[in-house]
C-alpha cells in the first residue's frame, strides 16, 4: 500500500511539475512576444530567461507534504485491509516513461536579463545618430535620476542641449553638452565638436557585469540595480552617423518560438495522462 | 500569455507605423525639398515579477530579476535634414539651399513659415512667391519691365532693365536657421512652422553665421532614399508578420489549456 501512496504522491508532484513547466512556457512566450515586438527598436537588448530545475528541496518539501497528508489518510483507513495492482505492465511502462518526461520539463525560469550582445550598425547619415561599438552605456539624466542607454538617436532640445528622442538630458565628461550653430560632428572618442570646436564629450560607461547591474525600464533605458558602480568605458567605440538596431535575431526567436509551443503540448498531454491515472487510482480507493 | 497577445499586438501596430511612414517619405520621393522622416521605437515598460536581489526559497539571493516586458511604441517622427540631390532647372527663381537654413514665407493668415522648397515664382503684383502662393518674407518685388533676375550666393537679388546698363538691386533673400531645426513642426504644402523645440528663428543672409549659401537656377530634390524605404518596407513587413505568429502561437497556447480543462 505504500508504494501506492508513492504512486499517487508522484503522480501529483508530476502535476504539479507539468503545472510550473507550462506556467514556465506561457512567459517564455511573453518574452519572445517583447523581443520580436521590439525587432525595429534603436538599441534594444534582446531578454533572455534563466532556466533552472526546480530546487531539489522545493521538491522535498512538496514529497515531505504529500507524504504526511497520505499518511495521515492512510491511517485513518488503516485497519481496512486493502490491494491495488490493478495496473497492467504497460501503464507501468507509460509512467515510468512519463516521469522522464517530467523530469526534463522541470526547467523552470528564475530570472531573466538583458542580451549585451552588439546589435547591427545601420548608416543613417544623421551627425547626430551615434552607434556605440563594445559594452559601453550613454548616460542620460532623467527626472527619476540617472539611466543609461544604448539608443544613439540623439537630437537638440530649443536651448541647444543634446537630449534624446524623449528628451531626457545627455550626460557629458563636463555635465551637459549644449551645441552651439552650425554643423556638429562628433568623434570617435565621443568628443563633441561644433564648427571645428570642441563644445563637450560623451560620457560614456561599462559595467562589469551588466547582466546583474541593469534592469530594463522601458523607454530604452536601463537603470543600475546592484551596488557595482558605473566605471570609464575604455574600449567602446563611438560611431557617429549610424545608429545600433535592435538584436533580436526573428528566426532564433521564431525557433525558440516553435520549440517553446511543441514543450508546452507535451506538457498539457502528461497533465491529461496524469489525471487519467489519479482518476483511475482515486476510482479504485472508492470501490473499497 | 494574453499578456503575450497584447505585447504582440502593440509589435503589429508600431511596424503599421512604421509601414505608413514609409508610405508617405516614398509617396514625397519627388517632392522638392521634402526631408524624409524617422520613426523611432522605443520598448515599453516592463512588469518586475522578481526583483533581483530578492531571497529565493533556499535564502540565496537571485542574483537576477525576472522582468517581462510589454511590448513597444512609437516615440518620435524626426525628420532628417540631410541635403537633397540638386535639380538644375534653370529657373531664374529656383533657389537651392546648400547648407543649413529655411526660406522664410508669409502664410494667408499672417503667420510666418519656413520651407526649403525654392522653386518660386511671381504673383500677379511681381512679388516673389512659393508655389502655393505664400509670399517671401522679407517681400521681394521684380518690376514687369525686369528682363533678367539674377540671385547671388548671398541672397542679393538684382534685375536689369532694358536701356540700363547697371543691375539693379531689388532685394535681399534671408535665411532663417533653427537650434534645433528637427523640432519643426511640418504643415504640409512643403512648409514648417516654428515649435517651442524648435527653438526660434534666427534670419541672416546665405552665407552669414553659419548659414548655407543660395545657388539660382537649382532646386534641392527630395532627399527620400528610395532603396532604403524599401528594404525599411521589406523589413517592417516581416517583422509585423513574426508578431501576427506569436499571436497565432499564444492563442494555440491558450486552446491546448482549454483542451487541458475539457
Amino acid at each position: 500500500m505504500r508504494i501506492e501512496n508513492e504512486r499517487i504522491a508522484a503522480m501529483n508532484i508530476g502535476l504539479y511539475t507539468a503545472y510550473l513547466g507550462m506556467r514556465s512556457r506561457s512567459r517564455t512566450l511573453e518574452v519572445i512576444a517583447n523581443n520580436i515586438a521590439n525587432a525595429s527598436t534603436t538599441g534594444f537588448k534582446a531578454e533572455r530567461l534563466y532556466y533552472r530545475s526546480v530546487e531539489a528541496a522545493e521538491l522535498e518539501r512538496q514529497r515531505a507534504t504529500l507524504a504526511a497528508y497520505e499518511q495521515a489518510r492512510a491511517a485513518a483507513v488503516t485497519e481496512q485491509p486493502f490491494e491495488f495492482g490493478n495496473f497492467t505492465r504497460d501503464e507501468q511502462a507509460a509512467n515510468r516513461h512519463l516521469e522522464n518526461d517530467l523530469r526534463r520539463a522541470l526547467g523552470v525560469e528564475t530570472g531573466s536579463f538583458a542580451d549585451q550582445s552588439q546589435g547591427p550598425v545601420r548608416d543613417t547619415g544623421k551627425p547626430l545618430d551615434v552607434a556605440l561599438l563594445g559594452d559601453g552605456y550613454l548616460v542620460v539624466q532623467t527626472p527619476r535620476g540617472t539611466r543609461y542607454t544604448r539608443a544613439g538617436s540623439l537630437t537638440i532640445d530649443a536651448d541647444g542641449q543634446l537630449v534624446t528622442q524623449r528628451g531626457e538630458l545627455v550626460v557629458g565628461e563636463g555635465g551637459p553638452i549644449t551645441l552651439r550653430r552650425g554643423e556638429p560632428v562628433i568623434g570617435e572618442d565621443g568628443s563633441v565638436m561644433v564648427g571645428g570646436q570642441n563644445v563637450g564629450r560623451l560620457k560614456i560607461v561599462s559595467f562589469k557585469d551588466p547582466r546583474t547591474a541593469l534592469t530594463k525600464e522601458g523607454d530604452n533605458l536601463f537603470a543600475a540595480s546592484g551596488t557595482e558602480k558605473p566605471r570609464e568605458a575604455v574600449s567602446t567605440r563611438v560611431v557617429s552617423g549610424a545608429l545600433e538596431t535592435s538584436n533580436v535575431n526573428s528566426i532564433a526567436e521564431m525557433a525558440a518560438m516553435i520549440q517553446n509551443s511543441r514543450e508546452f503540448d507535451s506538457l498539457q498531454r502528461s497533465i491529461t495522462l496524469l489525471m487519467n491515472d489519479l482518476r483511475r487510482a482515486s476510482g479504485e480507493i472508492g470501490r473499497l | 500569455m494574453t499578456r503575450a497577445l497584447y505585447t504582440a499586438a502593440t509589435g503589429m501596430m508600431v511596424q503599421q507605423q512604421n509601414v505608413d511612414n514609409i508610405a508617405n517619405n516614398l509617396a514625397n520621393a519627388t517632392t522638392v525639398g521634402y526631408k524624409r522622416v524617422r520613426l523611432e521605437f522605443q520598448d515599453l515598460i516592463y512588469q518586475n515579477l522578481r526583483t533581483p536581489g530578492a531571497s529565493a526559497n533556499s535564502s540565496t539571493p537571485l542574483p537576477v530579476g525576472l522582468q517581462i516586458g510589454l511590448g513597444a511604441r512609437a516615440i518620435s517622427s524626426e525628420r532628417i535634414f540631410l541635403q537633397g540631390d540638386f535639380h538644375q532647372t534653370q529657373g531664374p527663381l529656383d533657389l537651392v539651399i546648400e547648407g543649413s537654413g529655411f526660406f522664410q514665407v508669409r502664410l494667408a493668415n499672417g503667420d510666418l513659415a519656413y520651407t526649403r522648397a525654392g522653386s518660386f515664382h511671381l504673383n500677379a503684383q511681381g512679388q516673389v512667391v512659393t508655389a502655393t502662393g505664400e509670399t517671401v518674407e522679407p517681400a521681394i518685388t521684380i518690376p514687369r519691365e525686369a528682363t533678367s533676375i539674377t540671385i547671388g550666393n548671398d541672397g542679393t537679388v538684382s534685375i536689369t532693365v532694358p536701356g540700363q546698363a547697371n543691375a539693379q538691386n531689388v532685394g535681399q533673400i534671408q535665411l532663417a536657421t533653427f537650434v534645433n531645426p528637427a523640432g519643426l513642426e511640418s504643415i504640409g504644402r512643403n512648409l514648417f512652422r516654428e515649435t517651442a523645440a524648435s527653438g526660434q528663428a534666427t534670419l541672416a543672409a546665405p552665407g552669414a553665421q553659419g548659414n548655407g549659401t543660395v545657388n539660382q537656377g537649382y532646386v534641392e530634390g527630395s532627399n527620400v532614399n528610395v532603396v532604403e524605404e524599401l528594404v525599411n518596407m521589406i523589413s517592417a513587413q516581416r517583422v509585423y508578420e513574426t508578431n501576427s505568429k506569436v499571436i497565432t502561437a499564444a492563442d494555440r497556447m491558450l486552446g491546448t489549456i482549454n483542451q487541458a480543462v475539457s
